[in-house]
């Protein structure tokens, strides 16, 4: 069996903090190699939930255009929200799920302004929705900062 | 070009700046973090003059080639040379340099501090047991900024004049397009914040201000006795409203685990009251809450743009692949936070 990614990540920020950077002498490159210890870190965690975080979002924001597709009273917003919706992630690789993320996204301002100007009924709880998925999303994707004391 | 490389052309640099100087030597060339926008080097100077053996320890700041804030040099120089006749604690600026002869690029010299350190601004604790003390130092350096008189001390000189009313603006309109510019994908958070301070421009403040536009935990320099002996970073400083660089100061970015205690210092209100009184101002919640959100937001952009810098290969510091990592989820998620909170009161 091998050593899974996350555990090895972490091995190295520890190699690195303890045994590497001590024995360096450039004030310089040490600085740099503490950095790049933490982002070892944080990649442990980020290498397991990376697919996961982008799978719930995309899916998350195709069910909000799918209820939103049917409220907008812009057709041609209404179709672009429809065919988003009804878009499927098509490999689980985390740059076709970014690439995909990053249209959900560029839809979502989008529609997030068009909401924000509407008096329509259904904008206030559409706009409220909306925020719930951005606070969730946000806190979703959330990294540790290593403890280094 | 290695250390070994630049000690040379120092001393010939500063042969050329110092006339009545001979036999200079430069030693302890060494890079160091100083603000991720600046190439930054400290060494040590030694001449013959007067008969006399001479040394000055000094830090070089240098342009580079691509920087997480794109500034002028002569604005950061400027504003040295405006305070540190005032008695704010910042170092002595020496020279600045255009030409390209001597380093490749444009740089200033200027002196270095010594025996200090600077606390870690992503730290619950950084400055441990001084932290009161150096907090309510910080807090009154920054109330002696916003009074400052920014014609008298010379730091207007090449910024151009501002209205009150139009300072927001400018500042939002300057932030806006480093996203527009540098955003590798649609940044919906952002976006909404946007939207939100157009919507809620604040009151103007009753007078323009010197802004040092970095004001932070990390961004000064303290000796062990806990007292302030430099306040760093000033490329991003401009004329405008005081309250950007108080909302700035108490970012939850800086000792995020202590969003009740600014930049892991002390208390929020007794922070601001010290600001209040050694400013002579006073904070106005509305304005207040604006520039907080246009600060975490101007994070945002400064990320964003760290990230693009680190993306595209223009500069692979490790600081910016870090900020664009980590400090965008935390504005993000602060502005999140807010802005959704906003939103709900808006709707009641």
């Amino acid at each position: 069996m091998k050593p899974d990614v996350d555990l090895v990540m972490q091995g190295f920020f520890g190699t690195l903090l303890m045994d590497v950077a001590p024995h360096l002498n450039a004030e310089y490159s040490m600085g740099n190699v503490g950095i790049m210890a933490m982002m070892m870190f944080m990649t442990a965690e980020e290498h397991d939930r990376a697919a996961d975080i982008r799978v719930a979002e995309n899916t998350e924001m195709r069910a909000l255009f799918a209820e939103a597709a049917k409220l907008i009273e812009d057709a041609a917003l209404s179709a672009m929200l429809a065919d988003a919706a009804a878009s499927r992630d098509a490999s689980l690789r985390v740059k076709a799920l970014d690439a995909a993320n990053a249209v959900l996204n560029g839809l979502l301002v989008e529609l997030q302004t068009y909401v924000e100007t509407s008096k329509a009924a259904w904008a206030g709880p559409l706009d409220a929705r909306i925020w719930d998925y951005l606070v969730a999303a946000t806190e979703r994707r959330k990294l540790t900062f290593p403890s280094l004391g | 070009m290695t250390m070994d490389d630049l000690a040379p052309r120092i001393a010939a640099y500063l042969a050329h700046r110092m006339p009545q100087a001979s036999q200079i030597e430069i030693s302890g060339v060494s890079r160091i973090h100083g603000g991720a926008s600046r190439e930054t080097f400290r060494l040590s100077a030694s001449w013959r003059e007067g008969g006399n053996r001479k040394t000055r320890p000094l830090i070089l700041r240098r342009d580079p080639v691509a920087s997480l804030i794109e500034t002028e040099r002569d604005v950061e120089y400027n504003a040295y040379r405006a305070f540190h006749p005032t008695g704010l604690p910042v170092p002595e600026p020496l020279y600045l340099e255009t030409d390209l002869k001597w380093l490749d690029r444009p740089f200033f010299v200027m002196e270095q501090i010594e025996g200090c350190t600077a606390g870690s601004p992503f730290n619950p604790e950084p400055y441990g047991a001084l932290a009161e003390t150096l907090g309510r130092q910080f807090w009154t350096h920054l109330g002696h900024i916003a009074a400052a008189d920014p014609k008298e001390i010379g730091f207007d000189a090449n910024m151009g004049s501002i209205a009150p009313d139009a300072c927001w603006k400018r500042e939002l309109d300057k932030w806006e397009k480093v996203i527009d510019e540098d955003e590798l994908a649609p940044q919906p958070v952002a976006r909404a914040a946007i939207r939100w301070l157009r919507r809620n421009p604040p009151p103007p403040p009753p007078k323009i201000s010197v802004v040092h536009g970095d004001y932070r935990t990390g961004n000064f320099l303290f000796n062990p006795e806990g007292e302030i002996r430099a306040i760093l970073d000033w490329e991003m400083c401009h004329l405008g409203d005081p309250l950007e660089d108080v909302a700035w100061a108490a970012d939850p970015l800086w000792a995020f685990q202590r969003p009740d205690r600014p930049g892991g210092m002390i208390a929020r209100d007794e922070a601001f009251a010290i600001w209040e009184k050694e400013s002579g101002l006073t904070i106005d919640p509305g304005r207040m809450r604006w520039w907080e959100i246009f600060n975490s937001l101007k994070g945002l952009a400064i990320w964003i743009s760290a990230g693009k810098e680190y993306q595209t290969g223009a500069n692979r510091d490790p600081v910016l692949a870090f900020s664009s990592w980590y400090c965008t989820d935390v504005h993000n998620r602060v502005l999140a936070k807010r802005l959704a909170d906003f939103a709900k009161e808006a709707r009641r």
